[in-house]
């Protein structure tokens, strides 16, 4: 089989960038991820056995409920190489299990947007050492805030509003609404100016957040403040900052746990976000708001584009038994010292004739039916099947595009 | 921040390679595979096509972007089996090749002429007419759940080789068998060909008897009819006449095993063997590469950064006197390329403190 080099113009390697739509609806501690209902299986009350609103890793595990349709699970020996699963610490992996024990994990693994309420957002007590006489901060209260306190300053040159201290206030004395976004659900970056932040009162909007000048300050576009700024998003890093505090309407709303009634304003936004506020621990009227988030996102892949020339007056010949007439001697002559094949194997006609009893005038024509991909070393990397054969005529030229993903 | 000194890595002591296995436990419960979602037969997780050369089945109803492919059923026989020109053959040359397409991709070819081996129920594949399998259900497990390789010594599966109303639980006659290849294991009991190494799936409490093969990496399962029919001695289970198919209470409408196998569809008796699955588990096997490189931090090198918050006017902010020896803080490790082209940044989960009164050595790991 003769293999044919690629051209310099025959490979393209680009990004195809896609921007993934994401909406997340928030009411009374569910999340709905993309208006997708929750889907009760035969086996189990949710088929994908993860709560509302997150994202199985892998899909697995679908209808699956113990004892009746056991669950797939991971597993995996402990060997010389060390390995084994983030859960199992050093130190469990040391001393709970013996070179040959089998250490298992489980699915599914899953993913959701996360809500944290943070008042004082900087918050550090005062320790005291003994030893030393001296006092000492401890750790932050809000250890996420402080966590992202470099970054924010480091987007500050993009708006003030980032910025942990500014001429808008100090976040490490106000009240921050943190929502957290898992990257799975955008990829490497939510697309800016695709984000909208909508708060509902008994089913009725009152407010809407929008990053209309895309550099990730939130500002309000529906509401009681239009154009004041209620927070920041961090796109990478898939953060959204809230602080605006203003009412946005005059009712009064339990969102807090444990809290007392108050204005239903940004930093209450996502309530109910796996963030342990439930109607029990806020109060009855929880259910009275509910909030929709949504964005874009942007996910890169890499393509490859091959282009495989058929050119005319080549691949005209295939290897495959059927495509001589069966039944002809494949040697000529055989013998200890010889080893002769027929030259003369007459090629299969396959032009198709229109007339009945009627048999075409041969053609040397090939279908072909598929491209393989080899590397410099001439190992089989890959094969593009088409998913009909296209026919080859002698005077014919053709040409493949294949696409890879990469 | 710029990177000013590199270590060289020394690959003769300082970079090492491991393999690590990942294996999943895969149980394939046999209600999934029959009767759960819809009536026997027109099942939603089971998809038929019209080139009618094998059936589909999936872990929920298939319509559903839930669902799972996770195997797919066939059968066929050789020419040269008994079942082979007999009358009131349906889909022959289909059945036909559908063996032949099996044994040729997970076999291979022999003798002069080239012809397919034929499946063997044993390690040689010497043709030995008594191990010869001449018909077969075939079962392709998907890529999704076998991933790299079924590992060895794992699988099981059930058939029920009772009555057609009560295929699994009639112990008292014909009961349920389960093969296993408990025989094959990472360092023996397996051979190699064309499609990777096989095992032999023995029936459990008859060692002697293999009732199918188990191709590893394919992630096919041939299981003989043998599974059903009579058995060798030393079993009790299965018989000649088994009532294989009665798809309604009609006596006429009862098909032994051969009789399935020559006058259903291959749709047909996919269906009925879907009926006469309990079980299939196993274990899959995901090979994981790595490689470790152990940086090395001497003790005079790396106790100063050049982090811009390192100094606060023009003084170490970690040192309060100027005799006090440099202290630094150990974040971050970058990989360079020979060119010096940074490869790949590996973070620490928290910052290590160093000073010239230790050394460390950090080891990093690329899986891939």
């Amino acid at each position: 089989m003769s293999l044919k080099k690629f051209g310099e113009n025959d490979i393209i390697l680009n990004t195809m960038k896609a921007h993934p739509k994401c909406e997340f609806f928030i009411f009374d501690g569910r999340i709905y991820y993309n208006n997708v209902p929750e889907q009760a299986g035969a086996f189990s009350g949710r088929v994908y056995n993860i709560p509302p609103g997150h994202i199985s890793l892998y899909e697995y595990n679908i209808d699956k409920a113990t004892d009746s349709n056991d669950f797939i699970y991971p597993f995996i020996t402990k060997e010389g190489a060390g390995s084994s699963f983030s859960t199992v610490s050093d130190k469990t992996y040391s001393t709970q299990y013996t070179w040959g024990d089998t250490i298992t994990s489980s699915y599914p693994m899953s993913a959701s947007i996360t809500r944290e309420y943070m008042v004082q957002a900087g918050t550090r007590s005062i320790g005291f050492n003994k030893q030393t006489k001296k006092s000492f901060k401890t750790a932050p209260t809000y250890r996420h805030f402080y966590a992202l306190k470099n970054r924010l300053d480091f987007y500050g040159v993009r708006s003030e509003h980032y910025k942990v201290s500014s001429s808008y206030g100090d976040k490490n004395d106000q009240t921050i609404n943190l929502i957290s976004i898992p990257s799975i659900f955008y990829g490497s970056g939510i697309k800016p100016g695709t984000l909208s932040l909508k708060w509902y009162f008994t089913g009725s909007l009152v407010g809407e957040l929008r990053d209309t000048r895309q550099n990730g300050e939130l500002i309000e576009v529906s509401g009681t403040n239009i154009g004041s700024v209620a927070g920041v998003a961090l796109y990478d890093e898939g953060f959204i900052l809230l602080t605006g505090s203003w009412a946005l309407n005059g009712e009064s709303i339990n969102l807090i746990n444990g809290g007392s009634a108050d204005n239903p304003k940004w930093i209450y936004f996502g309530a109910g976000a796996n963030d342990t506020v439930t109607q029990t621990t806020a109060g009855a009227n929880y259910v009275s708001a509910s909030f929709d988030l949504s964005f874009k996102g942007i996910t890169e892949t890499q393509v490859l584009t091959m282009f495989a020339h058929a050119r005319r007056g080549e691949i005209n010949y295939s290897n495959n038994p059927t495509f001589l007439i069966h039944s002809q001697s494949q040697l000529d002559i055989t013998s200890s010292q010889i080893y002769q094949e027929n030259s003369s194997r007459a090629i299969y006609n396959t032009v198709s004739s229109s007339y009945l009893d009627y048999d075409a005038r041969f053609k040397r024509q090939v279908y072909i039916s598929r491209v393989a991909i080899y590397d410099k070393n001439k190992n089989l990397i890959g094969v593009a099947t088409i998913s009909n054969p296209v026919l080859k005529e002698e005077d014919q030229d053709l040409s493949f595009k294949i696409k890879l993903d990469i | 921040m710029a990177v000013t000194t590199f270590e060289i890595l020394d690959t003769t002591k300082d970079v090492t390679t491991t393999r690590t296995l990942l294996h999943e436990s895969i149980p394939l419960t046999g209600t999934i595979v029959s009767g759960t979602y819809g009536a026997f037969r027109s099942e939603g997780n089971i998809k038929n096509y019209t080139h009618g050369q094998f059936q589909s089945v999936y872990d929920y109803p298939y319509l559903s972007s839930s669902a799972n492919h996770i195997f797919d059923i066939a059968i066929g026989y050789d020419e040269s089996s008994t079942l082979s020109g007999t009358t009131n053959t349906t889909q022959q040359a289909k059945k036909i090749n559908m063996y032949n397409q099996f044994s040729q991709v997970l076999l291979g070819y022999t003798g002069s002429n080239n012809d397919a081996k034929k499946f063997e129920l044993d390690l040689t594949l010497d043709a030995t007419d008594g191990f010869v399998m001449k018909e077969a259900v075939f079962v392709t497990l998907s890529r999704l759940i076998t991933k790299d390789q079924i590992k060895k010594g794992s699988v099981s599966v059930t058939l029920g080789t009772g009555s057609w109303a009560d295929p699994f639980s009639d112990n008292a006659g014909r009961g349920r068998k389960t093969l296993t290849d408990a025989s094959a294991s990472d360092t023996g009991g397996t051979a190699n060909t064309l499609g990777g190494d096989y095992g032999l799936l023995y029936e459990l409490g008859a060692p002697n008897l293999v009732r199918g093969l188990v191709f590893y990496q394919a992630g096919i399962l041939a299981l003989s009819t043998s599974s059903w029919t009579a058995p060798s001695a030393g079993s009790t289970k299965g018989e000649t006449g088994l009532e294989f198919q009665r798809y309604d209470t009609d006596a006429s409408s009862k098909k032994t095993v051969a009789q399935v196998f020559t006058g259903s569809a291959i749709t047909g008796a996919c269906d009925t063997i879907r009926h006469r699955i309990q079980n299939i588990s196993f274990n899959n096997t995901t090979e994981i590469n790595s490689t470790i490189y152990f940086c090395r931090v001497p003790h005079n090198t790396y106790n100063y950064s050049s982090n811009p918050t390192y100094l606060s006017s023009s003084t170490i902010r970690v040192k309060s006197v100027n005799t006090d020896t440099p202290v630094s803080y150990i974040t971050t490790i970058g990989l360079y390329s020979s060119s010096n082209e940074l490869l790949a940044v590996a973070k620490l989960s928290e910052p290590l403190k160093k000073d010239p009164n230790n050394e460390l050595t950090l080891r990093v790991r690329l899986d891939y």
